[in-house]
């Protein structure tokens, strides 16, 4: 009955809506205000379809989707983590649209029934301050298990896991390709080389473009944009593998205009749209194989990605942030 | 018995006053519930994990050697740095203060200038100076494997920040201690060294006590300068009460830390105040008495001056790095002049600058007229419960930062007292935190000043409240102008109690100066920093004029 009546209403406002003029694509977008007006507006340039953005963190946007489903204002919702838009499809907030360019997307950054696709996804990564380590006569690392070496005595910074979601992706990365013991066994190697365990998630990369420090620990986006104002920094990600966040989207259940919202989907999977992030110099990684994130920075064709369990991770943060304090700081 | 009958007593003269009445029952609540409450509540949430009693926290001091490293790093550093700071800033105003010298007046300046500075100045410039690419270590030294963090980094970092402070503490002591006293041990035929640590030093003890109290708590209860430089391989305690609260939200762990903290610096505030509060020889006038020592030889004045030059030295230094760091791109990699740090301040960061001010003039004028008002009731009043209002409004003195933020969280977030996210605990915070140094300079002053001029006008007829606004206030301006200025600095600059507090509407500079640096943009956090000092130095140019104007008002009841 309810079903019914919902249908009725759809189609109601459907048929009102072909008398009237075009109207704009609403998106509740997620993705830092500057970075998400400078991508939708390379969107309108390209396919000529008006946005309306109202910006809102991931918390909020979900709650207000959740609030206002039964007479939804807005057709996407553009960026937050995956695990978020997993969350609105799990609560029926969302709907389903396989995009033709979708194929050009590994099977992490889209879900197998359209319900969400990749933006962008920001790996771990080492900045490395290729100067200084030429000047000590240091290698520069390729690996994880290169960080160990003694040359790196007091030189490399990352985030704290006590304060930095970032650190906690490292612990995590590193577990997933160690396992647990071994991996906190590796922490503690690491440490006598650990300069300084910074709070914030994103501290390193300051630290490396004064020369504080010659390598840094965080995810890529600080690291690509020192490079591209011309630091002379390398961005490398460990052969062993990284950890990574994804920032997607999704197209809300009863959007009105749905078929722009397709359009926006088709774009931003597209190698244009992908260039886009690029051009905009947003920093984030292009989820496209095919698109290069600048001169110098491998494709994602080339970095190997490792993927953990975000269930895990949230319920055992507390016991592995307690065992990295052990283990490693406290040791 | 006899007690009962005074405390009566006591009572009975005070029904005749309803308004003096009120204001002690006032001010009695208001300590009670912002100083006393909020530590009641921190040790309540110590021992306390998820609402069932238990010791198990404290039992982690045991276990884990994190925690226990912590408190020997931290200990350890406090006490070095109490050292240090308090024969730096007796030595200066030694100098400064007993020796005939070139430059006292800019010395003086120089090397209170830390005082009124945000917190990461020092450790910001000691990482652009002495960091792996510091222009000192790397630049002119040609060092590689220098590093700078861990304990001498922390101490380095601390004892500049912390020995103004001692300094400031000495600087009346030795002011006022009669060099008649140390000319009669020089007749008699004692050496210069004999008069020093047979006259002059024991006379400065109790000064050296407690300016010792102020640098081993600021330096406990500091967290920037550990954040900063402590490193992988030195954890320390304030840092880490501080992440277990905001990094992974266990405040019973972080609530049993603050703990730990409290027990050093309430011992020492103990000791200070009930062993050598006895022995005060000398009252502090800060009236110098104009007087150069005679005591050291013209060798030993030289080398003790150059000791208070070589600092006052650094200080210029550290600030010339903050200057140039503040307006140019990238310090050690790009020179060029900018003001782009200043236009993220005044752009993106405009709404703490208004907000710190904001609180910062709400907060003074309250605190300065409290202070005053308590240190009258402490003086001139006589009523039950006397001690133990002189204890409550000065112990937060002796707590860590740390451990007041701690508090207010867990005091002021449940009914029935909601007031996590407002203006009001910022300003409540700040109020009760450091009008104990307007009190204490208040109870100084007024002590010198005899009651009869007060009770001449009651006898006139004049209230309680009269004779305090016209008589009492303008004789103790200078302490009211003290307990002003700190209030303001303190406002400006503090950071270990207001971290727990800000939020999204109400915040801090400090706090930004501190998120700029954790996210090692630190040319914005140098001029944020040269933002504050800029408006400290004309708050305090303001706050001179105004507090002159009262008293030449009032120069007909000068005594």
């Amino acid at each position: 009955m309810n079903k019914f009546v919902r249908s009725l209403a759809v189609a109601a406002s459907l048929a009102l809506l072909g008398g009237t003029a075009v109207q704009a694509l609403t998106v509740y977008s997620s993705v830092d205000e500057e970075n998400s007006a400078s991508i939708l507006r390379a969107f309108t340039e390209a396919t000529g379809v008006q946005v309306d953005m109202v910006f809102l963190s991931s918390g909020p946007a979900l709650s207000r989707i959740e609030a206002e489903q039964n007479n939804p204002q807005a057709d996407v919702w553009f960026g937050a983590p995956s695990e978020n838009h997993i969350l609105a499809h799990e609560r029926g907030l969302t709907q389903g649209y396989i995009s033709a360019n979708a194929d050009g997307l590994q099977d992490q950054f889209r879900d197998a029934d359209g319900f969400w696709h990749a933006i962008y996804t920001n790996p771990l990564a080492f900045g490395v301050r290729t100067d200084i380590l030429a000047e000590r006569g240091a290698p520069a690392p390729t690996s994880w298990a290169d960080l160990t070496n003694s040359a790196y005595s007091g030189l490399i910074q990352m985030p704290s896991p006590q304060s930095s979601g970032t650190a906690y992706a490292v612990v995590l990365t590193l577990r997933e390709i160690m396992g647990e013991d071994a991996a906190f066994e590796f922490m503690r190697e690491l440490n006598p080389n650990i300069q300084t365990y910074t709070q914030s998630g994103t501290a390193p990369s300051g630290a490396l473009s004064v020369g504080e420090t010659p390598i840094a620990i965080q995810f890529s986006p600080g690291f690509l944009k020192l490079k591209d104002e011309g630091f002379p920094v390398d961005v490398v990600f460990p052969t062993e593998g990284v950890g990574y966040e994804v920032a997607a989207m999704s197209i809300l259940n009863g959007a009105q205009n749905l078929e722009d919202a397709g359009t926006l989907v088709d774009w931003m999977t597209s190698a244009e749209g992908q260039q886009a992030l690029v051009d905009a110099k947003t920093y984030f990684l292009p989820v496209r194989g095919d698109v290069n994130a600048g001169e110098g920075v491998p494709s994602l064709d080339e970095i190997e990605l490792i993927a953990y369990d975000p269930a895990y991770a949230s319920e055992n943060r507390q016991r592995l942030v307690d065992r990295w304090a052990d283990d490693v700081l406290g040791q | 018995m006899v007690k009962v009958n005074k405390a009566a007593r006591q009572l009975k003269v005070l029904a005749r006053d309803p308004v003096l009445v009120a204001l002690i029952v006032v001010i009695f609540s208001a300590v009670a519930i912002f100083v006393v409450y909020p530590l009641v509540k921190v040790l309540i949430a110590s021992l306390q994990v998820r609402g069932v009693w238990t010791l198990e926290t404290f039992g982690q001091l045991g276990e884990r050697r994190l925690y226990r490293s912590a408190i020997v790093n931290s200990l350890s550093v406090s006490t070095l740095v109490g050292l240090l700071g308090v024969v730096i800033g007796y030595i200066a105003a030694f100098v400064l203060t007993r020796l005939d010298v070139p430059g006292r007046r800019v010395l003086h300046y120089l090397t209170m200038l830390p005082i009124i500075s945000p917190p990461f100045v020092s450790a910001v410039s000691i990482l652009f100076l002495f960091g792996l690419n510091g222009v000192v270590t790397k630049q002119i030294l040609g060092l590689q494997d220098f590093s700078i963090y861990g304990f001498h980094g922390v101490v380095a970092s601390q004892v500049f920040t912390f020995a103004p402070i001692a300094y400031l503490a000495l600087r009346g002591v030795l002011a006022s201690i009669n060099p008649v006293l140390e000319d009669a041990a020089l007749n008699v035929g004692a050496t210069g060294w004999q008069t020093f640590w047979k006259v002059t030093f024991p006379l400065s003890l109790p000064g050296i006590a407690s300016a010792f109290l102020i640098v081993f708590i600021e330096s406990l209860s500091d967290f920037g300068n550990p954040l900063v430089l402590a490193g992988a391989a030195f954890p320390m305690l304030a840092p880490q009460a501080y992440l277990e609260i905001t990094g992974s939200f266990n405040l019973s762990r972080g609530a049993m830390l603050a703990v730990v903290l409290l027990i050093p610096s309430l011992t020492a505030f103990a000791i200070q105040r009930y062993y050598l509060g006895k022995r005060q020889y000398v009252t502090v006038t800060g009236k110098p008495s104009a007087s150069a020592s005679r005591i050291v030889s013209p060798p030993v004045k030289w080398a003790l001056y150059s000791i208070v030059v070589l600092f006052a030295a650094i200080v210029t230094l550290f600030y010339g790095v903050i200057v140039i760091g503040a307006f140019t791109r990238v310090w050690g990699f790009d020179y060029t002049p900018t003001l782009a740090h200043f236009a993220y301040v005044f752009d993106v960061g405009f709404n703490a600058v208004t907000d710190t001010l904001i609180i910062a003039l709400i907060t003074t004028p309250l605190s300065g007229l409290l202070g005053m008002i308590v240190a009258f009731l402490i003086v001139r009043q006589k009523f039950p419960g006397h001690g133990a209002l002189e204890f409550g409004s000065i112990l937060s003195y002796a707590v860590p930062g740390t451990v007041v933020g701690i508090g207010y969280i867990l005091a002021f977030n449940s009914p029935p007292f909601v007031m996590t996210g407002t203006l009001a605990i910022l300003v409540l915070c700040f109020l009760f935190r450091y009008v104990p140094v307007g009190i204490q300079s208040g109870v100084a002053v007024l002590r010198q000043i005899d009651p009869s001029i007060e009770e001449a006008a009651r006898n006139l007829g004049a209230g309680t409240l009269t004779t305090f606004r016209k008589v009492t206030l303008p004789l103790i301006a200078p302490a009211f102008f003290t307990g002003l200025v700190y209030a303001f600095v303190r406002a400006m600059t503090a950071i270990s109690a207001a971290i727990f507090l800000v939020s999204a509407n109400w915040n801090l500079m400090t706090v930004q100066i501190l998120n700029q640096v954790g996210s090692g943009r630190l040319g914005v956090a140098a001029a944020y920093s040269l933002v504050v000092i800029g408006i400290v130095l004309v708050a305090i140019v303001i706050i001179q004029a105004g507090v002159t104007r009262m008293t030449r008002h009032s120069a007909s009841v000068k005594v």
